[in-house]
């Protein structure tokens, strides 16, 4: 195989390997339907399709309004405070969705916290209850809005600084306050961004399965977890796993063309930034707390259930099992981070020395894994083993199935499309002169790939190597799947100790696995505190 | 034997089909030669540079380095095994490696790298910067550090495109004559590419003109 041959043929080896496990999750729709089929369908199915449209919908409106509102707020108003807000409105997604519902019951239940707390203040009797149950629909539907409208604040803020001064001056002139601005002008200018941001929100919530599975709520996920692992019926869960895989599908093509659709913003020459207005007094006081509210909700309350808990037993953080949790999670993220990361810049070396229409296109699919839950990811791969263990090791017993290898593959799958941002940018910022001097020069692909673009491409590497790394800590459903047997994760160790209560003992492995979750967090951050351009004075 | 460096034999090609860059050129350069191709932006000059350099692939005719035949519309040999050098107004310097081994990168392993560096370093006087990096020093400085590091391999043919455009008037004077005087020295067989007439007087023994493509 000669060089050129491997730069083409690469996209294509990679992309066979990342869409096996998800065809042959697929390819059960054309298999036999089991009477285990016939119970879910008439009991079960409705329930689980009600209750995944009910947590979209309201996740959607939640994350719309709580992501463009304060998007709009710190981008057009000056008030005490607006300079944190800014960055830190983004710290809930530090929070994988299930670490908040374990807080929110450790909080809300009728003998948490802060029931207790209420009742101890207020001097009240121990069967008075405050706070509503947060174990239903509305719970969860509170939990994915607080840790997930980062995704919609993050586009609606980018897409509201490009709105230009003169066309908000236009609209003030001709009348509207600026609430009327808001939802008469820059909403719609901004919704395809919006939108789009709430598509990935929508993906996520139908991708989660810790926080549904922790407040019994009835579905897709849960009930692909329980066909397998209740009823040991692994082709019925493909099964539903394929319905909920075409549901993502056209939430994924829904966000890709609300990205095409683009924002309709002013890109012409005369665009100015447009003027913030400083606030003081009662404005200044409700706009403070528009912005500090998601932030509590999805940020401090979980920290400091979270603080509470860990300093009740603070041992937990020395023993063992905490200790060995830690270095295979450690080992795992960072091998899948550099896996990625190694792989992705091989990708895009390859678009780059051969920059044909079908390599493209290949590369852009490689991202899809992103977008599919770990769960059917984790059945599709659990097919794929079994089948690979039948085809090449025959003659021994299984050695792929139930191995680390799976779980790799899969958490490669899942990631590779956070460290091909970080790489695809990172390669946007070496001009291709640089590339014509190096072959002028002698070098041949490898020796360019190695001696140019890698040194030149170590940030953008050490970038990807986090995003995965932070990304692959919080993975639940997949691990619980493939991990080999008795092997614990933090995630893991986190999800039993909530499932069985001990939410006490839970407390440092989910702070562990917040922490690397800031990671992403503060290279974000970096980038909102340096993005906003110069306003005029 | 033939003295011929460069041979180009109707050479056509386009990027899309309505906008033909080049159309049907030849073109011969000897050994030691100093020709210059003159001509408006977008007259098609430094496509022309990249087809020699066997960055782009011609559509139509032949390019013969030195005797072998390197690209036609059926077969193209890669830029890093045809021996000849480009320097371009961007510079395009390694940032990442200092002016030394910016030098030496094109040197073959085999060959006495040091000694190489060290006489270009000299020659082009830019020895004081060997151990800085390109974003530490001066535009004409880095434009000499990119002569250096295209002569270091000792191309058969060394290739100009606009190498002085994004200097000012004052040290385009100085660099001109010193540079001219490194080509003489070392004997190279330049071919630049320029909308400045007095550069290409300067600089080369023998001018052309381009326009839409094709020598008048």
């Amino acid at each position: 195989m000669n060089r050129l041959s491997f730069w083409s043929s690469l996209p294509f080896a990679v992309l066979i390997v990342f869409t096996a496990p998800l065809l042959i999750v697929l390819s059960s729709l054309f298999g036999d339907y089991s009477e285990n089929w016939s119970h879910l369908y008439e009991f079960v199915l409705f329930n689980y399709i009600s209750n995944s449209l009910i947590l979209v919908a309201g996740v959607g409106v939640l994350v719309f309004f709580l992501g463009t509102i304060t998007a709009w707020t710190v981008t057009n108003f000056n008030f005490p405070g607006r300079n944190t807000f800014e960055w830190a409105l983004i710290l809930p997604l530090a929070i994988p969705p299930y670490i908040l519902a374990y807080t929110f019951t450790g909080l809300f239940d009728p003998y948490g916290d802060a029931n207790n707390l209420i009742r101890e203040i207020l001097g009240l009797d121990q069967d008075v209850i405050i706070f509503p149950s947060v174990r239903n629909i509305y719970g969860a539907i509170t939990v994915f809005g607080f840790t997930l409208y980062p995704y919609v604040y993050l586009v609606s803020r980018s897409a509201f600084i490009n709105q230009s001064k003169s066309m908000i001056e236009a609209s003030r002139m001709l009348g509207l306050n600026q609430i009327q601005v808001f939802y008469k002008l820059a909403l719609p200018i901004i919704r395809p961004a919006a939108v789009g941001g709430m598509m990935l929100v929508i993906m996520e919530t139908l991708s989660d399965f810790g926080a549904v599975d922790h407040f019994a709520i009835e579905t897709f996920t849960t009930g692909i977890f329980r066909t397998w692992y209740g009823l040991y019926d692994l082709q019925t869960a493909m099964q539903l796993a394929s319905l909920l895989l075409i549901t993502v599908g056209v939430f994924y093509i829904l966000e890709k063309n609300s990205r095409g659709n683009g924002i309709y913003t002013s890109s012409n020459s005369t665009f100015s930034p447009n003027k913030e207005e400083v606030l003081s007094g009662f404005r200044a006081f409700f706009a403070f707390s528009i912005c500090l509210l998601p932030i509590f909700i999805g940020f401090i309350l979980p920290i400091l259930e979270l603080s509470l808990w860990a300093f009740e037993v603070n041992i937990a953080f020395f023993n063992e099992k905490f200790f060995k949790n830690s270095i295979n999670t450690f080992t795992l993220s960072i091998g899948t981070g550099l896996i990625c990361a190694g792989l992705a810049l091989l990708i895009n070396f390859s678009l780059r020395f051969k920059p044909t229409k079908l390599i493209k296109r290949l590369s852009s699919l490689l991202s899809i894994g992103y977008a599919v839950p770990g769960l059917i990811l984790a059945v599709g791969m659990v097919q794929l083993m079994v089948g690979l263990d039948n085809l090449i090791f025959s003659n021994l017993d299984i050695v792929l199935t139930g191995s680390i290898f799976g779980l790799l593959v899969a958490y490669i799958i899942k990631t590779y499309a956070l460290a091909n941002s970080s790489i695809e940018s990172g390669y946007e910022r070496i001009s291709n002169s640089i590339d014509d001097s190096s072959r002028i020069l002698g070098s041949t692909s490898w020796v360019m790939l190695f001696n140019i673009h890698t040194p030149l491409m170590k940030t953008a590497l050490l970038t990807s190597v986090l995003l995965v790394m932070s990304d692959v800590v919080k993975e639940l459903p997949a691990t619980l799947i493939l991990r080999p047997f008795n092997f614990e994760t933090l995630a893991v160790s986190t999800y039993i100790y909530a499932s069985e209560e001990r939410m006490l003992q839970a407390a440092a492995p989910a702070i562990a696995i917040v922490l690397v979750g800031l990671i992403p967090i503060i290279f974000l951050s970096k980038m909102i505190r340096s993005s906003r351009p110069a306003t005029e004075k | 034997m033939s003295n011929l460096i460069l041979e180009i034999k109707n050479l056509s090609h386009s990027y899309d089909e309505t906008n033909q860059i080049i159309q049907n050129i030849n073109l011969e350069i000897e050994k030691l030669d100093r020709v210059a191709i003159l001509g408006p932006s977008g007259c098609g000059k430094s496509t022309l540079l990249r087809l020699i350099a066997g960055l782009e692939k011609p559509n139509l005719g032949q390019i013969i380095i030195d005797g072998t035949v390197v690209s036609t519309e059926k077969f193209i040999v890669p830029p890093e095994k045809r021996k000849i050098g480009l320097v371009v107004q961007e510079k395009a310097l390694f940032p990442h490696l200092s002016v030394y081994d910016n030098i030496g990168f094109g040197i073959k392993k085999n060959i006495d790298k040091k000694t190489i560096t060290n006489d270009l370093l000299e020659l082009l006087k830019i020895d004081s910067l060997k151990n800085k990096y390109p974003h530490e020093i001066s535009g004409g400085e880095q434009q000499r550090v990119a002569l250096a590091r295209s002569l270091a391999p000792n191309p058969k043919l060394l290739m100009l495109d606009e190498p002085f455009s994004a200097l000012d008037k004052d040290l385009k004077g100085v660099l001109y004559e010193e540079i001219s005087q490194v080509f003489s020295e070392r004997g190279s067989t330049i071919l630049l590419v320029t909308h400045d007439s007095q550069e290409a007087e300067i600089m080369t023994k023998k001018q052309m003109k381009m326009e839409k493509g094709q020598f008048l």
